[in-house]
């Protein structure tokens, strides 16, 4: 390759750093080839577990898909640089990054610089959209929101060369997908069984508008650590709360004493019934042990009715004097009527009497 | 000797064209990465740009250098900003752009360093967000009624009115405007909380009286089965006891009926069993008996 043409003026020039090319060499020709053999061998890449790890070949991505761009773990074999340029990104690690724009309290690198505004706000009544969080519901209520996004990268290349920051991004997605929703809603709705669906539609819009910021990420979960009416309208939420329980409670204690009273009176009814019975059946006994009596007599009767008529009267008489407090004789009246005798009829001595004559 | 001197020319011309390619590589080549764009000037005057990743080439310094520039998609988001919508309300508003570099020699030209895009950014999307939302009322950003919200709607109308400028004037392509805060200003917020308050109490009041109606509903029937259950009870004791009394009454009838004279005498003994107790006073003639058989015996 050498000309033959003008060796003299170029050798003449060159001569020195031949020289020191040829005196160098002979000094430190072994660390020269180590050298350039660690150079060949440094596109060598260890990919660790968790990673995977794409090819830029003069810049450009090796591969059409993402299957064909990522390399999985272990040793990836690359030409050394500048040819090769291996990016290596962490892809089954979770992140997670708490997203506390609708909440209470913004932090300050998130409020921009208003300057003719002092953001003092002494009014308990009210919240300062700068300084403090909230969003509103589809019924214009005001809630306040804290969440927590869990993410990790779905599409390494489009997150390592495409992508916005992930923090960013998540951020601003988050916020609005759920300012989005929340905005859909009615406040009882979301504070009650709408959560999940709230949570789920935040969640699907925020994916779609990462997909297409083309950050690459994949929210895995999207969690709501506090939602609420701001603290001093806690108070009034809680009533309501409390009035529905009250109510449901009441409701409750109507049940039971209804449950009870029901039984109760059919207890009565029946013991009622069952006592009436028992008096119908003594009553019935009775009456046929006294008709079997009156018959039993009668055949006495018919047979010697002169004797048994005295026996019965005496027997009545005799129980008559002995049962009676006080028994008098009397003389039979003369010639039919009695003549200056005077009965007293009375239950009691000393009470008012009545005179017969 | 020769072969020595052979050896050495050969080493000699191998490292020298190395490290002369080496020199005219780094000093003409350039590699343009993914996500990212040159632009070549010369003598500082913008020539080309190259976007398209892969190996270009560029006249060594000081003809040509090459400007580096991200192409990556960045996020940012503008001041928060009071408008009115249609339906003149206050409302307070936030959006967010993705946006890349669209055209890098525009974009240099327009705005040289990265940190002036965003201040003219944010003028662009603050004004398009003043008059898009001015033509829509609020109900279309917050709604409990779906076919009023136009939240899509406003956030293409958004981009359609920003975009073309932004690339024109600043090479900057916009790929994405959303809607990132609706908020009130402070001073309507304190009439929201009482709106809240209002209708927390009227909840409140109504749960109250829907449970006291229900229980009392509640309460009412179990009154009225009780008494349907008690009238039941009460009914069906009075049969029974009637027909007791009916068949009692049969019973003695039955009996009585075989000799009604002796019947009447056995009740005028009860009777006078009845009649006569502790208190009663007894007054006899002395003719009736048992006495008078006693006065007989002394008379014969």
């Amino acid at each position: 390759m050498r000309r033959q043409g003008r060796p003299s003026e170029i050798g003449r020039l060159a001569a020195p750093v031949a020289r020191l090319i040829d005196w160098a060499w002979q000094r430190v020709h072994w660390w020269v080839i180590t050298m350039a053999v660690l150079y060949c061998l440094s596109g060598i890449t260890v990919v660790k577990s968790d990673e995977v790890a794409v090819i830029l070949r003069w810049g450009r991505l090796v591969g059409a898909t993402p299957a064909l761009q990522e390399h999985g773990p272990g040793l990836l074999f690359a030409f050394p640089r500048p040819v090769d340029q291996v990016v290596r990104v962490q892809v089954k690690h979770v992140w997670e990054v708490p997203v506390t724009t609708l909440a209470g309290v913004v932090t300050q690198e998130q409020v921009p610089d208003e300057d003719e505004e002092s953001v003092t706000s002494s009014n308990e009544n009210t919240l300062d959209p700068l300084t403090q969080g909230y969003a509103l519901t589809g019924d214009e209520n005001v809630v306040q929101v804290y969440m927590v996004a869990r993410y990790r990268v779905r599409d390494a290349a489009e997150w390592a060369l495409f992508g916005p920051t992930a923090k960013d991004v998540l951020r601003v997605e988050v916020t609005a997908a759920m300012v989005r929703s929340l905005g859909e809603m009615g406040v009882d709705q979301v504070l009650s069984d709408g959560r999940k669906t709230l949570i789920a539609t935040a969640a699907r819009r925020a994916q779609a508008g990462l997909d297409a910021a083309h950050s690459g990420l994949e929210l895995s979960s999207l969690e709501l650590t506090s939602l609420a009416p701001p603290q001093i309208l806690a108070s009034d939420f809680d009533a309501v709360q409390s009035a529905f329980i009250e109510a449901q409670t009441e409701q409750n204690d109507a049940q039971a004493s209804a449950e009870s009273s029901i039984p109760q009176a059919q207890a009565q009814a029946d013991a009622a019934v069952q006592t009436a019975q028992a008096d119908a059946a003594s009553a019935l006994a009775t009456a046929k042990g006294d008709a079997d009596a009156f018959l039993a007599l009668n055949r006495e009767y018919v047979a010697s009715p002169l004797v048994v008529r005295e026996r019965l009267y005496r027997d009545a008489i005799e129980k008559a004097i002995d049962t009676a407090g006080k028994v008098r004789w009397v003389p039979p009246p003369v010639g039919g009527n009695y003549h200056g005798f005077r009965i007293s009829i009375a239950p009691r001595v000393g009470s008012g009497s009545d005179e017969k004559q | 000797m020769v072969d020595a001197m052979k050896t050495q020319r050969w080493l000699r011309a191998v490292v020298g064209s190395l490290a002369l390619a080496a020199i005219f590589f780094q000093a003409t080549a350039v590699v343009v990465g993914e996500g990212q764009a040159v632009l070549v000037t010369r003598f500082g005057r913008p020539l080309r740009a190259a976007t398209k990743p892969g190996l270009h080439w560029k006249l060594p310094w000081p003809i040509d250098s090459a400007l580096l520039i991200d192409m990556r998609r960045r996020v940012y988001e503008t001041g928060q900003t009071e408008m009115l919508t249609r339906d003149k309300k206050n409302i307070i508003a936030r959006t967010f752009v993705v946006w890349r570099v669209g055209d890098p020699l525009a974009f240099t030209q327009a705005i040289g360093v990265q940190g002036g895009a965003e201040a003219k950014l944010d003028g662009l999307l603050t004004n398009a967000a003043i008059g898009t939302l001015g033509g829509h009322d609020l109900s279309a950003l917050v709604s409990t009624n779906p076919s009023d919200l136009q939240v899509d709607q406003i956030e293409s109308e958004l981009l359609a009115s920003t975009a073309p400028v932004a690339m024109r004037n600043y090479g900057v392509a916009l790929e994405q405007i959303r809607l990132e805060r609706i908020a009130l200003p402070e001073e309507n917020v304190t009439a929201v909380f009482d709106q809240m308050r209002a209708e927390r109490r009227q909840f409140a009041a109504k749960y109250q009286a829907e449970g006291e109606q229900a229980a009392s509903k509640i309460r009412s029937d179990a009154e009225l089965e009780a008494a349907r259950i008690t009238a039941k009870g009460a009914e069906e004791t009075a049969r029974i006891r009637g027909e007791s009394a009916a068949q009692v009454a049969k019973t003695y009838a039955d009996a009585h009926r075989i000799n009604p004279e002796l019947y009447r005498f056995t009740r005028s003994m009860d009777s006078l069993d009845k009649l006569v107790t502790g208190n009663t006073s007894l007054i006899l003639r002395t003719d009736s008996e048992p006495f008078s058989l006693l006065q007989s015996k002394d008379q014969k």
